[in-house]
């Protein structure tokens, strides 16, 4: 299948970000808040432990987008409203549905809603992301 | 408790306040280590010109685009983030990074009470002078000695 169909759901990607994983985006990024990798630096702003980076969920949800378009495309955009914090070391699920599939200037597209589900069935954040496919 | 704005004229001003443009290239190195981070494994490198994964845009941002950004409240937070992209970047490219102040806004009356909300954007654009990517983050800025008791977001 060449596109999508509106309606599809990603199959669930699930990941646990370890600290190793945080830590190499800290290097990746260059940006070392001792909270991601300090677990009493994360405990003294009131958390229970050293939090999975922002950013580097919003690259989970990239690569669960890449995952799913397995070389049929690319990624226009991909955004992440951040509602609640992970901890590292805990499972997350990364899910998403196609939102709708359209045309923009002769290129098939698609819109697709995203979330990355926490191990108590939260969402701890929202995403969108926009494919483009290769036709 | 803060009630009052904090957002005078002079901090008003900082929107729109750009870094220098400084170069950056799409290496062989960001292409392997934004696989090692994201997907677990080094990232596959293309020829010189083909498409590389977006996600080596996180290993663009350098530090010498970063803006600074005035700490008006005590704690701050990442509460959304962004990358578009215009085309796939590609192995090899040199592109030019600018960091922008894009808008500072504020809240009443949130989960923290009052709030501030500052975006920044860093824009990647090629040689001739077209955007190829952009990279936004919002942080709120807060107080958490007035988090409330079922508060709004």
């Amino acid at each position: 299948m060449t596109t999508a169909v509106e309606g599809e759901e990603l199959t669930p990607l699930e990941l646990r970000p370890d600290l190793e994983q945080v830590i190499k985006f800290c290097g990746f990024s260059w940006a070392f808040p001792r909270f991601f990798y300090d677990v009493d630096a994360a405990r003294a702003q009131g958390m229970p432990g050293t939090l999975v980076p922002g950013p580097l969920k919003l690259g989970l949800l990239y690569r669960a987008l890449d995952e799913w378009l397995d070389g049929r495309g690319w990624i226009c955009q991909v955004r992440a409203a951040h509602r609640r914090p992970d901890i590292t070391g805990r499972p997350v699920t990364i899910a998403g549905r196609v939102a709708r599939v359209f045309d923009e200037k002769g290129r098939t597209r698609a819109d697709v809603e995203l979330a990355v589900i926490n191990e108590e069935g939260q969402p701890s954040v929202r995403g969108f992301g926009v494919v483009e496919f290769n036709d | 408790m803060t009630e009052e704005s904090l957002l005078t004229d002079d901090v008003r001003a900082l929107i729109g306040a750009a870094s220098e443009a400084a170069p950056v290239q799409v290496t062989a190195v960001a292409v392997r280590r934004a696989g090692d981070v994201y997907y677990g494994r080094p990232g596959a490198v293309p020829p010189a010109g083909e498409p590389v994964p977006g996600i080596a845009i996180a290993g663009l941002e350098t530090g010498s685009t970063r803006l600074n950004i005035p700490d008006l409240m005590p704690n701050s937070v990442l509460i959304s983030n962004e990358w578009e992209f215009e085309r796939p970047l590609r192995m090899g490219e040199e592109l030019m990074a600018r960091s922008r102040l894009a808008d500072i806004s504020e809240r009443f009356g949130g989960k923290f009470g009052y709030s501030i909300y500052i975006r920044t954007d860093v824009e990647f654009s090629d040689s001739e002078g077209a955007l190829v990517a952009r990279a936004s983050s919002t942080l709120m800025q807060y107080d958490p000695r007035n988090a409330r008791e079922g508060g709004g977001e």
